[in-house]
Parts: structure tokens; sequence; C-alpha cells
């Protein structure tokens, strides 16, 4: 090589990798000033009881901030928080502003995936594999189970790792997807693919927002329409009082305002307005039912029995949809954003009252 | 197809190999000279920078456990000191010797010895100890002899001289090496977790807040280039580059 060359190559590569050795840091402000970031967090967020345990903060603390009970806690914080304040920047309910109402929506589509099984969970998976498939993402984030029904994250970088039966169907707990996400962005090299509910969409922008690293690597942010979601302790105490039984339990499912437990050989049903005695804390001051700030939400409220409802908010998201259409993956129909409006103000009510 | 001819050399030059060849018979004949080293009565000089068993230094170890990442057979696995550091251990039945551990060792606490004849009775006594990696193992030493091997331009000799080789480098070769230091490659992106100020052993790292803004500096000239802080980066976004 010549040395002309040479130069120019160690150009490229300075370009590639601005490497630095001074750099600033944002530090955020603390409401109770001669304590820890976690402190302030815990009497903002936890202690308020408005926590809707998105375990962003778990996401990117280098302490220990975890899940203690149902809460999310950090042992030992007074210690052992190095107090960054990396938590507070990225909580969504630090400086909480709620949202609501349907976003800015571009259409609203009913669709069926004919590829995979299932209701709203076939169309997420349609949506994540498709933008694999396009090459826009590398690596899915999906919710499965154990055999006690408890949330495992599992990563996808394959449509043949769907074939496990425990990753589709709705569980009504929460996912830790969050701390996964983090370890995703890593190790991916496209991008990643994420699903998850309003509050844990909420935390994926706040990420976005301060942090370029996870600006540049999550590509596609699915959200569900949501009413609320449980503990995994408090509705399997729940539902095993019902005379639900785990092993032999198929699915879950809600319709027309009632919860169904579909066993291989019985079904236990209730109303769903039961479950509210269950209900966690950080649910009741939500107003968000659609995840307004995903890319594109899904929902089975709002179309015919069989189809869901897909919101289309980004570009992104319609080129995704586009490329299923042409594919033929699934059929797609007219939706009907009346339905849904019920239900989000359902949700902005909910939330109202409990204020009063 | 191209007939290969033998170069005629000429009646002279004909002679003058028979005769050499004559002269070697009669040499061996008398002397018999092989190229097997007698060992163990025997032993082969080694290089200074020969690959054999390595003894480890915990006082010169920085827990940076590059060792344990770089080794490409998995033989090294990191165990808890009463001190609460990490140290590491090596499993011979695995290790291919191929010394990336040594290489990577940024402190030198890991060297290397001429020792290349250490036995074993079963497996898991190859699982190697940090404590059995300090002191050099038990060998019997029977040899006498000190062979070398010399290439002059036309021949191999093997020379032998009666002495006892010294299996341990007190001073290893210096390598060619290249300058690395550690910079951010996304400051946008940290977090100002302060973890890689508390790792650096050099203090290279250091950090202000002023204004509201923390700022953070690493000193490229005090910076040893060991690599702990891009290992303990929690948003990864450290990395060693060339000076």
């Amino acid at each position: 090589m010549h040395d002309a060359d040479i130069k120019a190559c160690e150009e490229v590569i300075k370009m590639a990798t601005v490497a630095e050795s001074k750099w600033e840091i944002k530090v955020p402000d603390k409401p109770l000033k001669d304590k820890v970031y976690f402190e302030n967090l815990k009497s903002v967020v936890i202690d308020t009881e408005i926590c809707s345990r998105c375990l962003t903060c778990a996401s990117v603390c280098p302490g220990g901030i975890t899940v203690v009970g149902d809460k999310v806690d950090f042992p030992d914080y007074e210690t052992k928080c190095l107090d960054c304040g990396a938590c507070v920047r990225v909580c969504p309910r630090f400086v909480y502003e709620p949202l609501s109402g349907m976003g800015p929506s571009t259409a609203f589509i009913a669709g069926r995936s004919k590829r995979f099984a299932g209701q709203d969970g076939a169309m997420v998976t349609e949506l994540i594999v498709s933008a694999m498939e396009m090459g826009i993402i590398d690596r899915g984030l999906f919710a499965g189970r154990n055999e006690n029904w408890e949330t495992e994250m599992f990563h996808v970088r394959d449509p043949e790792q769907l074939a496990i039966t425990t990753l589709s169907g709705t569980k009504y707990t929460f996912a830790d997807v969050l701390p996964e996400l983090k370890k995703a962005v890593k190790f991916t090299k496209n991008g990643v693919g994420v699903v998850g509910t309003p509050c844990i969409v909420s935390g994926v922008r706040k990420l976005q927002q301060e942090y370029p690293i996870f600006r540049e690597k999550i590509k596609l942010v699915v959200g569900l329409f949501c009413t609320e979601n449980f503990h995994y302790s408090a509705i399997s105490q729940y539902l095993r009082d019902k005379g639900v039984d785990f092993s032999k339990l198929v699915k879950t499912d809600i319709t027309m305002g009632k919860f169904i437990a579909t066993m291989t050989d019985n079904e236990v049903k209730f109303k769903v307005k039961a479950l509210e005695e269950i209900l966690p804390s950080g649910c009741n001051v939500c107003c968000d039912f659609t995840a307004v700030e995903a890319d594109v939400s899904v929902g089975s409220v709002g179309s015919v029995p069989g189809f869901s409802t897909i919101s289309v908010r980004e570009p992104i998201a319609q080129k995704i949809l586009d490329y299923i259409k042409k594919q033929g993956y699934a059929e797609f129909g007219e939706g009907d954003p009346g339905q849904l409006g019920f239900l989000v103000g359902h949700k902005k009510k909910r939330a109202e009252n409990l204020k009063k | 197809m191209k007939k290969v001819t033998v170069q005629d050399q000429g009646v002279v030059e004909k002679a003058k190999c028979h005769a050499a060849a004559i002269g070697v018979a009669m040499k061996e004949s008398v002397y018999p000279l092989t190229a097997t080293v007698q060992y163990p009565r025997q032993r082969k000089k080694m290089p200074d920078n020969f690959r054999g068993y390595i003894l480890f230094d915990p006082d010169k170890c920085i827990n940076c456990w590059e060792c344990a990442f770089v080794c490409p057979a998995n033989a090294i696995r990191m165990k808890e000191a009463p001190n609460k550091k990490y140290y590491p251990t090596i499993d011979y039945g695995k290790c291919i010797f191929c010394h990336f551990c040594i290489d990577s060792c940024t402190d030198g606490a890991l060297r290397t010895t001429k020792i290349h004849d250490v036995a074993y009775k079963d497996m898991d006594e190859m699982v190697t100890l940090t404590e059995e990696m300090i002191e050099p193992p038990e060998i019997v030493r029977e040899d006498t002899k000190l062979v070398e091997y010399l290439i002059d331009d036309k021949d191999l000799q093997m020379k032998k001289t009666r002495e006892v080789d010294n299996l341990f480098v007190d001073e290893v070769p210096p390598s060619v090496e290249i300058p690395v230091v550690s910079q951010c490659i996304d400051g946008a992106s940290c977090i100002g977790c302060h973890v890689c100020e508390y790792v650096c052993g050099s203090g290279a790292i250091s950090s202000s807040i002023a204004n509201g803004v923390m700022n953070m500096a690493i000193d490229t000239d005090m910076c040893t280039g060991c690599g702990l802080c891009v290992k303990e980066c929690t948003m990864q976004i450290l990395k060693l580059v060339r000076k």
C-alpha cells in the first residue's frame, strides 16, 4: 500500500470512532439535596406509589436497583448507591406528565397474521419477524414464561426460535424487558426490536432521549394496548384461589370484560372488575392505553374477533406493514377507532377518580 | 513436459564431493553423532521466551481478568481469594500453552518458565490453583548436560556442555508493545457512575463538577492502557485506542 492510502485509511478509522479523553455529563437536579439519587427516586416515585415497575432505572443502574417483593428497591442504597443520577434521568415518572389518547396515529388497520397463531401476540411477532427479514433489526426481545407462568425474557435472533410455544400468549404479568434491553443493545449489530406495555415504551423513549447509544440501536418499538398489568405474586395467588391449576393452564385472555383462564380440562371465568383489588398502584395513575409513544401499537380492541387493531405512527412501521402486505404474511381489514375511544376514556377516568 | 537434467559439475567437483562423503562416513564410524537429546540425562537449552509452565505473582495482579477473557482454551478460571480479589487458576488439562495470558497481562503478574515436564496423577490434579502457581512445581532434575542445536550454513551441529540450565526466567525479553490508552467513544451516553475512576489504579481518570455539569477527563500520559476501565464501564463506551 502507498503512504497516501494508509493515510486515507487512518482518516476513515478516526472518523468511525471519535475517541475523546474529555467529556461532559449532565447532572440532574435533586429535590432532596443532601441525599443520594436513589433516595430521591424513592421519595418522588416509589414511596408515592406512582412507580410503574417498568425497570428503566434498573436497566441503567451500575449499582443494584432490583425488584424486592413487588416493589422496585435498592438494598443498602445508602452505602452502595454510586450517586450517578442515571435512574432519575431515565425514570419516566420522576417528572411525570401523563400521556393519553391515540397519539399521532397515521392509520388504523385490523390485521391477522397467517404465519403465527394467536391474536395480538401473533401480529406483534409478525411485525418483529418481518422487520428481522427486512434487515432493520437483528434481534427481537420477547417475553416468554416458565411452567409457573412467571415471565422470562428471550432474545430472538432467528424466527425458528419462535417455535418455543411459551413465547406466545398473554401473561398479564410484569416482565423485566428493559434490563434485558440493555444487554440486547450491547450485543446487537444492526438494531433491536422491543415489545412492551405503555410504561415500558415510555421508558424506552426516555432512554433514547437521554443516551445516544439507545437512540442508535433501538430501531423498532412495538406498543401493546394495556388497561392494567399485575404483579406475579398477586395474580398467581388470585388465580389459585379461583381454582386455576398452573400445570394445566393453556392460555389466559380478557374478552368482553371477562377474564378467562383456559385449562386442558376446565375453564375459569370472572369479571375483570374483580381484579381491581389487586391492581398495582402504578397502573392506577396511568392514562396511556394505546402506548402513544410507540412506533406502532397493537391490541385486540377495536376490530372483529380474530383480528388485531394496529395503530401506525411512524414511517418505519408503515414500511414494515407494506412489506407484510407484499409478502402476503397477513390479511388486513378496516380498524374501528371508535371502540378504542371508550377504553382510552375509561383509563383516563379511572386515573382521575383515584386522584380525587 | 520438461525433462530435468542433472548439471554436469566436472570431474574435479565430483571428486571433491565424494571425498567429503567418505570423510563424513569415517567420522561417523569413529564418533557417531546423533540429533537426539538423551532426556532426562540431558536437557535441551530453551530460549528465554519459551512457552512453559506459568508462574503467578499476586502482588502484581490488578484483577483485570484479561487472562481469563483471552484464553482460547478456556483453561483459566478466576477464583475468589480470602482478600476478596479474584486470581487465576489454570487447568493444564485444557491449556494449549499459547501464552496469550502472559502476553495480555498488563502488569507482568504472569510469567513464563522453561519447565515443560510436570507430571500429574489424574485430571483433577491438573487444575492448578493460584497458591500452587506462586511457587514453581517440584520437578526431579537428573540432567547433567545441556544440549544446544547450532545451525551453520551447511549442517546442524549439536553442542553439548556440562552444565545445568536455570529454568527460571528472571527477565523476559522485551516484546514490541503498541502503546494504547483508554478513550471515550460516546461521551453523551456516559451515565456518570465513576466506576472507571474507582477502578483506575494509575489515577489517570478524574472528574469534577462545575455549574451543574460533570467533567470527566482521562490523562493520556498517566494512562497505562491496562483496560480495567474499559472492562468495567457499564455502558461500554470506553475503548483502548493506539496512542
